[in-house]
């Protein structure tokens, strides 16, 4: 595994690194840290623009992230300590890092490549609704509407609500087999959509270590499956976490992991966000040895990514890690819109076209309804937000800001609205597993407003 | 030089707005000095101040440290005047007591400290047992406490059974009526809270004050 860190250093240092309470790591070491950072590095969000335009700033944004990870390193909270690193050993490490990464298997594998900003190359497309509960019945269809769109090159999952009709807890015997049932349902997904090679990204239903170990062992997710692991927010691990990356390596899986740094919480606002963002993404790569990285900056009242000042942290934070780096990194889209509704496409057009231009190598498509609605999701998101990549890839970031800008008064005022739109049953044909004519007119409607205001789709 | 009284009050209002807290005790200190009761105190100055940080914090205007530390402010200003309100009325006035935690299996903690951050700018004495909080912890701070509402967060749908427990233990031990249960977070949702029996659903944390608030006015009435 080509990685710069390892796994006995990185337990060691858990074991040994500088003792803190965690009330003093949230709320003094860490915001103070984020203040001096923007004070002395003037990073500032500027409203007349959408997405981050300025190559300077995106470059004081790489060094703001680079010192906070050095000066705070990242909290365990099973042990209290700090895991921290020099600058330099993160500097070298970046440099380390993967920048290619085949996923999957046979004619269904695919490549995941480091894009630049304003990269001519469109992002890769994962297909799914991570973070969202799926009843236990939709979590079939739901899961092969995502593996049968083209565009999609791996899929990763959503979340079981029940197991066999029984509601799973946390670190329980019910973890075990819930996260077994996630592995049968989704193979059977990609089987049943004639690609049995993709890549499955998993394990959703664990949010305990017990789940990714049992149901990454025989006969269940494989090595050529990537493996998600969570950072907690803010810049926080815990023994759990840890041991779900000591199985994956011993294993040698592939390691994704994901960090939601919370926007007004503390982080702060639009500029310690991004801050923080950067700064995870480098723990992640030190901490966690990840192939692939995400991050989905959260409203905290709204649960999404798509308020305006969120829209601006991802795209700073884009910009900086890539024009700086060569890590592959991914963003969830999470808009508060389910299926249905315009505002799920408005939403997801932004935050593709804003990552896009900012050299993301994947979009995450998508987490509708930010994940709050059980069932709320479809495989035609994923295939509107890969068609707005394609579209949007090798324009300038000028250009994709004037289009986010026209966009987003068109959902703003749904923020906090909850405009769920319809549930997968409702919004798909369940026997032909196509969306309702109703549902893809919109689609359609959305797309030619689209095409108006300059996305140039291709059919 | 003799400063008014409600040049004592604007100035205070300032130390909880900034987070000061030695400024904040010395102020309330003062203002004890100047003749104002702690009632004054309360109702011309701390209350209006933290609405304001409160709706500041709704419109995301100031973020969660900053609310923390007027929050602090006002715990240290608090404690200067108790002797004074325990010495008049016998006990110190609040909203209510509600005990709050992260449900069983949980770590995600950022979205209750909101919550309860509000609830204390609100007025209420705000118990924050942290995350991963047993069915047990929860119950056994209620009763320590005589805890007005229990107030339980997830972000994972795997402890969201978790909730349904507390509301179970407490119909087992027939304390149902003891106590009002209300939940939140990201994948919890009004039409989840009502089928588990809880008494009350905060989307956010605005809301999540307004039902307690509410909650504990018609714990109050019946």
């Amino acid at each position: 595994m080509r990685n710069y860190t390892r796994l006995l250093d990185i337990l060691d240092r858990v074991e040994n690194g500088p003792i803190i309470d965690e009330t003093e790591f949230d709320r003094k070491l860490l915001p103070a840290k984020l203040k001096e950072l923007q004070r002395e590095l003037d990073i500032r969000y500027d409203r007349q623009s959408s997405i981050l335009l300025d190559d300077a700033l995106a470059d004081r944004l790489f060094e703001a992230g680079l010192r906070l990870a050095t000066d705070v390193g990242v909290l365990c909270t099973s042990t209290g300590r700090r895991i921290t690193f020099t600058r330099q050993e993160i500097l070298d490490a970046l440099e380390f890092a993967p920048q290619e990464l085949i996923i999957g298997r046979g004619l269904d594998r695919c490549t995941v490549r480091k894009r630049q900003v304003e990269d001519r190359v469109p992002p890769g497309v994962v297909g799914g609704p991570i973070g969202q509960t799926l009843p236990e019945e939709l979590f079939l269809p739901i899961m092969q509407s995502y593996a049968q769109e083209p565009i999609v090159d791996t899929i990763i999952n959503g979340t079981l609500l029940t197991v066999y009709n029984r509601e799973p807890k946390t670190h329980s015997p019910w973890e075990v087999l819930v996260a077994w049932h996630e592995a049968e349902l989704s193979k059977t997904a990609v089987n049943r959509a004639g690609r049995p090679g993709l890549a499955i990204g998993c394990v959703e239903t664990s949010p305990s270590e017990i789940g990714e170990i049992s149901a990454s062992s025989y006969g269940g997710f494989s090595p050529y499956d990537w493996h998600q692991v969570a950072m907690v927010s803010e810049l926080k691990t815990n023994y759990a976490l840890l041991a779900k990356i000591a199985h994956l390596v011993r294993t040698g899986c592939i390691i994704h992991t994901f960090y939601n740094p919370i926007f007004g919480g503390y982080a702060g606002g639009a500029e310690g966000v991004a801050i923080t963002a950067v700064a995870g993404i480098m723990l992640m790569q030190m901490v966690y040895m990840t192939t692939t990285h995400s991050i989905c900056p959260t409203h905290p009242f709204f649960e999404s990514d798509t308020a305006p000042e969120i829209v601006w942290a991802i795209s700073a934070a884009q910009q900086a890690i890539n024009r700086n780096t060569h890590l592959l990194t991914d963003v969830l889209v999470s808009p508060v819109g389910g299926p249905c509704t315009k505002v799920l496409l408005y939403e997801t057009a932004v935050i593709t076209a804003a990552i896009t231009v900012s050299g993301t190598s994947r979009v995450f498509a998508v987490r509708s309804t930010a994940g709050k609605y059980q069932g709320y999701s479809s495989g035609l998101e994923a295939r509107f937000s890969g068609e707005v990549g394609q579209s949007v890839a090798g324009m300038s970031r000028r250009e994709a800001d004037e289009i986010v800008k026209r966009l987003i008064p068109k959902y703003v005022d749904y923020l906090d609205k909850e405009p769920k739109g319809k549930r997968f049953d409702e919004a798909y044909d369940m026997h032909t597993l196509r969306p309702t004519p109703e549902w893809q007119s919109i689609y359609e409607e959305v797309k030619e407003e689209l095409r108006k205001i300059g996305i140039p789709f291709k059919k | 030089m003799v400063i008014s009284a409600n040049a004592i009050l604007a100035s205070l209002a300032q130390a909880i707005m900034d987070g000061d807290e030695q400024r904040g005790r010395d102020l309330a200190q003062q203002a004890l000095g100047a003749g104002l009761s702690p009632s004054n105190i309360f109702e011309e100055c701390i209350t209006p101040t933290l609405q304001q940080i409160g709706d500041k914090f709704k419109r995301l205007e100031i973020f969660l440290p900053e609310m923390m530390l007027s929050a602090d402010v006002v715990k240290g200003i608090t404690r200067v005047l108790e002797p004074v309100i325990f010495k008049e009325k016998g006990s110190v006035p609040s909203q209510g007591k509600v005990v709050i935690g992260t449900a069983q299996g949980d770590v995600h903690d950022i979205g209750k400290n909101m919550v309860a951050t509000m609830l204390e700018v609100s007025g209420f004495k705000v118990y924050n047992l942290g995350v991963d909080v047993s069915t047990a912890a929860f119950l056994s701070k209620a009763r320590e406490v005589r805890a007005d509402i229990i107030a339980i967060s997830s972000l994972l749908t795997t402890s969201t059974p978790f909730m349904k427990d507390v509301i179970s233990f407490l119909e087992g031990a027939r304390e149902r009526n003891e106590y009002r249960v209300v939940v939140g977070g990201g994948p919890v949702t009004r039409e989840w809270a009502q089928r588990i029996g809880a008494d009350g659903y905060g989307k956010d944390a605005a809301e999540a004050v307004s039902v307690c608030r509410e909650l504990v006015g018609s714990k109050k009435r019946g």
